[in-house]
C-alpha cells in the first residue's frame, strides 16, 4: 500500500533521512523503532507531505506521491497523527473533529465517522463542547487519534502515541490501535514504549541515524543481539 | 454643554466603529499569518480612491453599486498582493521583517501613485445618506447612523463567517495551530491569501465610509495605519475582542481630547495611553503571551 524507495529528507541543511526504503502492505500494522532524534517522525511526515525537501520515490497504492502536499494526500486517504497532538486549543472537541474531516473526500462521511469515533472513544461524546486546551494529556491524545480517523483515511501514520501518557493508559492505546486496524485501516506506528503495540506488528523496522538498520518479523528481532541491546525488555 | 458632550460621544462611537472594522482586519492578518502589513493605511486610501473613481462613472449614482463593485476589486487586489509579494517571502529566514519591508515599499509606491494619478488635492465623496434626526439643538445625521451600522454589520458578518463557515473555521485553525491545520489538510497558503484579501476589504470599506467625512488624500492612510496599529497593540495582538474594545476606547478618547484640548493633542494622548497600558500589560488588554 505504501512503499518508500531510497527516500532522502532534509530540514534546511540538515540531512535527516538517508536512502530509506520500506513497505507497508494493505491491512498491516508496521511498527518502527529506533533511538530518539534519528528520524522516525521524519519518515512519517515525509509520507504524509509534511516535509518540504523530500526526494526519492514514495508510492501509495502504486501511485507516485513524492512531493505532494498534505492538502492533497489527506484527500487521498493518508493522514498523520502527531506525537505532540497538534490540536486546535481554543476550539471545542466537536470543532476539532469536524476539522479532521476538512478534506472534500471526508466531508461526505462526516456524520458516519463521527459516530464511529464516538463509539471508539465514548468519553469524547460526553465532552463535545469542551475546549481542547482544557483536556488532560490522555484525553487530548484520544482526540488527536479521533481527529485523524475523521479524515476517512485508509492509511494512518501514528507518531509516538505513548508520549505524555500515563502508563496505565498504554494498554488502552494498544487496544485502540488494534481496533482501528480491525476496521481495515493500514497503520505505520512509531512507538517503543508500549510492548503491546510491538506485539501487534506484522513487520518491524529499526531506524538509526536516518537509515533502516533492521527489517523483519518480531521473531527475527528477538533473535537479534544488537536490537536486544538497544531495546531491553523486548 | 450636554448637547456638546452628546455630540462628542456620538462622534467617538462612529469613528470607533469604523476603527474597529479596520483594526479587526489588521489583527486578523497578524493573528493568522504573523505578518505585519505596513501598506494597510494605503489600502484605506485605495478604498476611498476606488469609490471616487466609481462615482466618476456615469452609470453609478448610489453607494449600493459602489459597495457591490468595490468589495470584489479590493478582494482581488488583496489576494494578488499576498500571492505576489508576501507569499514568496514566507519560505525565507526572517521573513517577518522582510514582509514589513516589502509592504512598506508597497505603501510608498501606492501613495505616490495616488499623488500622480489623482493629484495632491483632497478628494471628497458624497454623503451616502442625506438628512438627519433633530430634537431641539440635538442633531444626528443619517449618514453617521448609517456608517455606524455598516461598520458594526461588517464586523458581525465577519464573526459569523469565522464561526459558521468551513473557510472561517479553517482560518481559525491556522491562527491557532498552523502545523495542526496542515496535518488535517487545510491549504495554509490559500488561507493566508484569503485573510489578507478579507482584511484589505475591511480597511478599504473603512476608507470609503470615513472618506465621506474626512476627505481622501494620497498620504491620508498613515494616520489610519498608526491608529489601527495602536488599537491592535492596545487590544492585544491577534485578539479580535480586545481590538473591538480598544477601537471604541480610542474613538472616544480621540473625540474627547479633540474637543477639550484640540485635535493636535489626540495622537499624543493616544500614545500616552498605549505606552501606559503596555507598561502595565505588555500583552495588551486581552492579548495572550506568545
Amino acid at each position: 500500500m505504501i512503499e518508500l524507495v531510497d527516500v532522502n529528507a532534509c530540514y534546511q541543511d540538515f540531512h535527516v533521512l538517508k536512502n530509506v526504503s520500506l513497505a507497508v502492505k494493505k491491512g498491516q500494522i508496521v511498527v518502527m523503532l529506533g533511538p530518539n532524534g534519528h528520524g522516525k517522525s521524519t519518515v512519517l511526515k515525509s509520507i504524509c507531505g509534511l516535509v518540504e525537501k523530500v526526494s526519492g520515490l514514495i508510492r501509495f497504492e502504486g501511485e507516485t506521491i513524492t512531493g505532494l502536499g498534505s492538502e492533497k494526500l489527506v484527500g487521498m486517504g493518508i493522514t498523520y497523527i502527531a506525537e505532540n497532538r497538534e490540536l486546535f486549543p481554543q476550539m471545542s472537541v466537536l470543532e476539532n473533529l469536524k476539522l479532521g474531516a476538512y478534506s472534500r473526500s471526508a466531508r461526505a462521511f462526516e456524520k458516519e465517522n463521527l459516530e464511529k469515533v464516538f463509539d471508539l472513544f465514548p468519553r469524547l461524546r460526553d465532552r463535545q463542547s469542551q475546549l481542547a486546551a482544557t483536556m488532560s494529556g490522555g484525553e487530548a491524545r484520544m482526540l488527536a487519534i479521533a481527529r485523524g480517523l475523521m479524515s476517512n483515511a485508509r492509511f494512518l501514520a501514528i507518531d509516538e502515541p505513548s508520549l505524555g501518557l500515563q502508563p496505565n493508559l498504554r494498554d488502552e492505546v494498544a487496544k485502540i490501535i488494534k481496533q482501528i486496524n480491525g476496521q481495515g485501516i493500514t497503520l505505520l506506528v512509531v512507538e517503543q514504549n508500549i510492548p503491546q503495540i510491538t506485539e501487534l506488528a506484522d513487520t518491524l523496522y529499526v531506524l538509526e541515524e536516518g537509515s533502516i538498520s533492521f527489517e523483519g518479523s518480531k521473531e527475527d528481532a528477538r533473535g537479534n543481539d544488537h536490537l536486544k541491546e538497544i531495546f531491553l525488555g523486548m | 454643554m450636554v448637547i456638546e458632550i452628546t455630540d462628542v460621544i456620538i462622534s467617538g462611537l462612529i469613528n470607533g466603529s469604523v476603527y474597529a472594522l479596520m483594526a479587526v482586519g489588521l489583527t486578523l492578518i497578524y493573528g493568522v499569518s504573523k505578518a505585519f502589513n505596513f501598506a494597510y493605511g494605503s489600502f484605506y486610501s485605495l478604498g476611498g480612491y476606488i469609490a471616487f473613481l466609481l462615482f466618476g462613472l456615469s452609470f453609478i449614482n448610489n453607494y449600493f453599486l459602489v459597495f457591490v463593485l468595490a468589495v470584489p476589486i479590493l478582494l482581488v487586489f488583496g489576494f494578488f498582493v499576498e500571492k505576489t509579494l508576501v507569499a514568496p517571502l514566507r519560505k525565507r529566514d526572517d521573513w517577518e521583517i522582510k514582509v514589513m519591508m516589502i509592504t512598506l515599499g508597497l505603501a510608498l509606491f501606492l501613495d505616490n501613485s495616488f499623488q500622480v494619478i489623482f493629484g495632491s488635492r483632497m478628494k471628497s465623496l458624497p454623503p451616502f445618506l442625506e438628512g438627519g434626526f433633530e430634537a431641539g439643538d440635538f442633531y444626528l445625521s443619517h449618514q453617521d447612523v448609517g456608517i455606524f451600522f455598516l461598520s458594526i454589520g461588517g464586523i458581525l458578518l465577519f464573526r459569523w463567517f469565522l464561526n459558521n463557515t468551513r473557510t472561517g473555521m479553517s482560518v481559525r485553525a491556522v491562527a491557532q495551530n498552523p502545523a495542526g491545520a496542515q496535518i488535517v489538510g487545510i491549504p495554509k497558503e490559500f488561507v493566508f491569501a484569503a485573510t489578507f484579501a478579507i482584511s484589505t476589504v475591511m480597511v478599504g470599506m473603512g476608507g470609503i465610509l470615513l472618506a465621506q467625512k474626512y476627505f481622501i488624500t494620497p498620504m491620508g492612510g498613515w494616520d489610519i495605519l498608526v491608529k489601527a496599529w495602536v488599537i491592535t497593540a492596545f487590544g492585544g495582538m491577534g485578539s479580535i475582542r480586545g481590538g473591538l474594545y480598544a477601537a471604541f476606547i480610542v474613538g472616544m478618547l480621540e473625540a474627547f481630547v479633540g474637543w477639550y484640548f484640540g485635535m493636535t493633542w489626540t495622537l499624543i494622548v493616544l500614545f500616552a495611553v498605549l505606552l501606559t497600558t503596555l507598561a502595565v500589560r505588555p500583552q495588551g488588554l486581552l492579548g495572550k503571551w506568545g
